[in-house]
């Protein structure tokens, strides 16, 4: 993948994940990481390659199967991006509106995420009166809206304490349990260290390991 | 349903976009007042002329004033052959007497009184020369001219090239100043989509993760600056309601001929002015939507 200004963001990237997987994706700032989170979504295309998600070939997508490839992958960011105007219920509501779904559904599914995530207490709370925890709870609670089949968190603890952090894991985990295939973008040692889980690490744009049951190795 | 659903998301979130908004919605819709004003005056100024126009083509075309003295036989042929020219559509003999009295009852109109000073006024009998085809009129005239029976004639060509010279210099004057005040419209509601799209650049981005369609993500800003048009037109429409039967003695006054535009006009009026307003809210929109969408995946 090279970008337009020449810079080349990942090159000889060949990675192949099961259904049903929890991997890490760790590596220093500019590694690459964000860019392959984005050719996963189809926020980008690959220069050279090819990528396939949910058994589509991104390169091949035409722009309005766009949408429903992005109906398959749930993805929550570091900086939770909930809508500061809304509750937490109409954060996660917001989900199935903009993708026309029956108020019906949306009354259906929004309490069974709520209680998932465990915010069912909290779904009329606005995003300003939430802990981080709880913030980083209602986007992951927006992400499975679709009952997607592949969950990317982007350094979703990033801004955690570590107590609240583990407590996003352990969702994270109850999410993977259910079938989901969880890939999570971390900077955090210890969590990856704990958890023994498929780590692909990168470094310059560059896949430098690809390990099953693995440890964090090195400080980025 | 799940157009209805669509329908109704997008018509919900373009009146939420319009007042959150507010200020930049309500000048973008002060502008399409402004260009409909515009142009609601110009096509009633212009349809008021034009039936000023026909009033005129409709009137005697030529008069042909008689030589004194001539004998009721040599009017009668002399009609006969002026009816024969081409173009000519009718010919009615006019005699002096019945001259003095259109000229006492044109005074009376006025409220006034033809007062003559004792003296005796003598007017011309004529032939009042109604035509087919008013471009006749030089063809006409050219055979009346040197006609020894003929005393002088009078034709309407000159007053109706200059009301049709008037006529295109308000026209053209009009639609240029109509274009540049459209122009100004559609960069306003351009600005005010623009800015809205950008103001909620971080719910689009979350939309389009979800799995939002274009649709949804872009037909509530157009319906947005469609609302724009709406409301201008329909305000645009009431003030035009409200003026149309004063100004309708005005441009006589003005013009001084008939130029009353009928009432009929005023519902194909409404309905053009709707056409454009909705017309350039949604144009404006789409451009200013179309630009930001198609710069992201």
């Amino acid at each position: 993948m090279t970008y337009p200004n020449g810079k080349v963001a990942l090159a000889d990237v060949n990675v192949s994940i099961q259904g049903g997987d929890f991997v890490f994706l760790v590596g220093p700032s500019g590694a690459g990481k964000s860019t392959f989170i984005r050719l996963l979504i189809r926020e980008q295309v690959p220069t050279a390659g090819n990528v396939r998600v949910a058994g589509h070939d991104l390169l091949r997508m035409r722009r309005g199967q766009v949408p429903g490839l992005r109906r398959r992958i749930g993805i929550v960011f570091q900086d939770f991006r909930l809508l500061p105007n809304k509750t937490v219920w109409e954060n996660v509501a917001f989900a199935l509106d903009v993708t026309g779904s029956p108020r019906a559904i949306v009354r259906q599914r929004v309490p069974q995420l709520l209680n998932l995530v465990g915010l069912h207490d909290h779904a009329h709370h606005l995003p300003t009166q939430l802990s981080g925890g709880e913030q980083q709870r209602t986007a992951i609670a927006r992400a499975l809206v679709h009952d997607p089949a592949i969950l990317i968190a982007d350094e979703p603890t990033g801004n955690l304490d570590p107590v609240t952090s583990w407590e996003i894991i352990q969702l994270l985990i109850q999410i993977n349990e259910l079938g989901t295939t969880v890939l999570m973008a971390t900077h955090n040692q210890e969590i990856v260290n704990a958890m023994r889980r498929r780590v692909l690490a990168l470094e310059g744009g560059q896949l430098v390991r690809d390990e099953a049951a693995a440890a964090y190795e090195r400080e980025y | 349903m799940p157009f209805v659903r669509f329908i109704g998301f997008s018509i919900i979130r373009a009146w939420q976009g319009f007042w959150r908004n507010a200020m930049m919605s309500l000048a973008a819709t002060a502008t399409v007042i402004l260009m409909l004003v515009l142009l609601s005056a110009l096509l009633i100024v212009i349809t008021g002329l034009n039936s000023g126009l026909e009033f005129i083509e409709s009137k005697v075309a030529v008069t042909a004033q008689l030589e004194d003295g001539l004998t009721d036989a040599a009017v009668a042929t002399l009609t006969r052959e002026v009816e024969a020219v081409p173009g000519v559509a009718s010919v009615e003999y006019v005699s002096p007497a019945a001259a003095m009295r259109r000229l006492e009852e044109s005074y009376r109109e006025t409220g006034q009184e033809l007062d003559t000073g004792g003296a005796t006024i003598r007017l011309f009998a004529s032939l009042e020369i109604s035509l087919d085809d008013p471009d006749a009129s030089g063809t006409v005239s050219a055979e009346l001219t040197d006609d020894p029976r003929v005393e002088r004639v009078l034709t309407k060509q000159a007053e109706y090239d200059t009301l049709l010279g008037i006529i295109n210099v308000i026209r053209t004057v009009g639609l240029v100043g109509i274009g540049l005040v459209g122009l100004t419209v559609l960069f306003m509601i351009i600005n005010t989509i623009r800015i809205a799209v950008y103001s909620r650049a971080n719910e689009i981005e979350i939309m389009r993760l979800v799995g939002a369609s274009d649709s949804f993500i872009r037909w509530p800003f157009i319906l947005e600056g469609i609302l724009c048009g709406l409301v201008g037109a329909l305000v645009t429409i009431v003030l035009v309601a409200v003026v149309w039967d004063p100004i309708q003695p005005a441009m006589v006054t003005i013009f001084q001929m008939p130029t009353a535009v009928s009432a009929r006009f005023l519902t194909t009026l409404s309905v053009l002015l709707l056409a454009v307003g909705l017309g350039v809210g949604a144009l404006g929109s789409w451009i200013s939507v179309r630009s930001y969408l198609s710069a992201a995946r």
